[in-house]
């Protein structure tokens, strides 16, 4: 597995847990106060901070910890090379392609949500539930481009 | 529907460069590892810059390295 793909599988996993943190407080505060401006935003600021916080982190960790384990197999001490090439700014290329068709249909289906009379909060938290979304299935095809083959 | 291949010679002109290994011809291209790795699992095909930087290192012209073949030309051959 090379660093990037480590890097990928950190930023999915990263990604994931805030997903599922994003939903539980979400389906909590909608069952108990109903759609309540200040908790949603709240949660947004949380969601957002943690997920730039967390990718800073889990990059740090992820060069870090790919250089100690290089260096105990290979028994040198400089660091593993992080060359981003061809193959890499491809896959990369085509885990966007992927995210934003997921991103845009999010705001294609918050869009509708407001049609049919749904407040505008609810529009936004859709909006933020595909961004993450979004993220995730952009993870994934690389993660799979990386392993079949592009 | 004809389905086009990318062949390439890369492992068998790796063994005859005095053994040469991925990682080797990955630092003379300027490429990861895992990227000749694709390339020679036929699960990327390069770009014609890295495929003539590759023919460059073993010192052979593009058509010794890789190879364009349709399925009607194998059908053909088969034949």
């Amino acid at each position: 597995m090379s660093s990037r793909e480590k890097h990928i599988v950190v930023t999915l996993a990263c990604f994931s847990l805030l997903l599922g943190y994003y939903l539980v407080n979400w389906i909590r505060m909608y069952q108990t106060v109903g759609l309540d401006q200040t908790t949603i935003f709240r949660l947004w600021a949380t969601v957002i901070i943690v997920g730039i916080v967390v990718v800073i982190v889990g990059t740090i960790l992820t060069y870090i910890g790919s250089n100690v384990v290089h260096a105990i197999k290979t028994g040198r001490e400089e660091a593993e090379p992080m060359v981003e090439d061809e193959r890499d700014k491809l896959i990369e290329l085509k885990g966007e392609y992927a995210a934003y068709i997921v991103f845009s249909l999010g705001v294609f289906i918050a869009m509708l949500s407001f049609v049919f009379g749904q407040p505008a909060l609810m529009m936004f938290s859709l909006i933020v539930l595909f961004s993450l979304l979004a993220q995730i299935v952009g993870n994934i095809s690389e993660l799979v481009r990386y392993r079949k083959g592009v | 529907m004809e389905k086009r291949r990318v062949h390439n010679n890369i492992r068998k002109l790796r063994f005859f460069q005095n053994e040469m290994t991925q990682e080797e011809l990955a630092e003379k291209t300027g490429v990861t590892r895992q990227t000749i790795n694709a390339i020679e699992s036929a699960k990327y095909s390069p770009s014609l810059e890295l495929a003539f930087k590759i023919a460059l290192v073993f010192g052979v012209p593009l058509e010794e390295v890789f190879s364009y073949t349709t399925e009607d030309k194998a059908t053909e051959t088969v034949k």
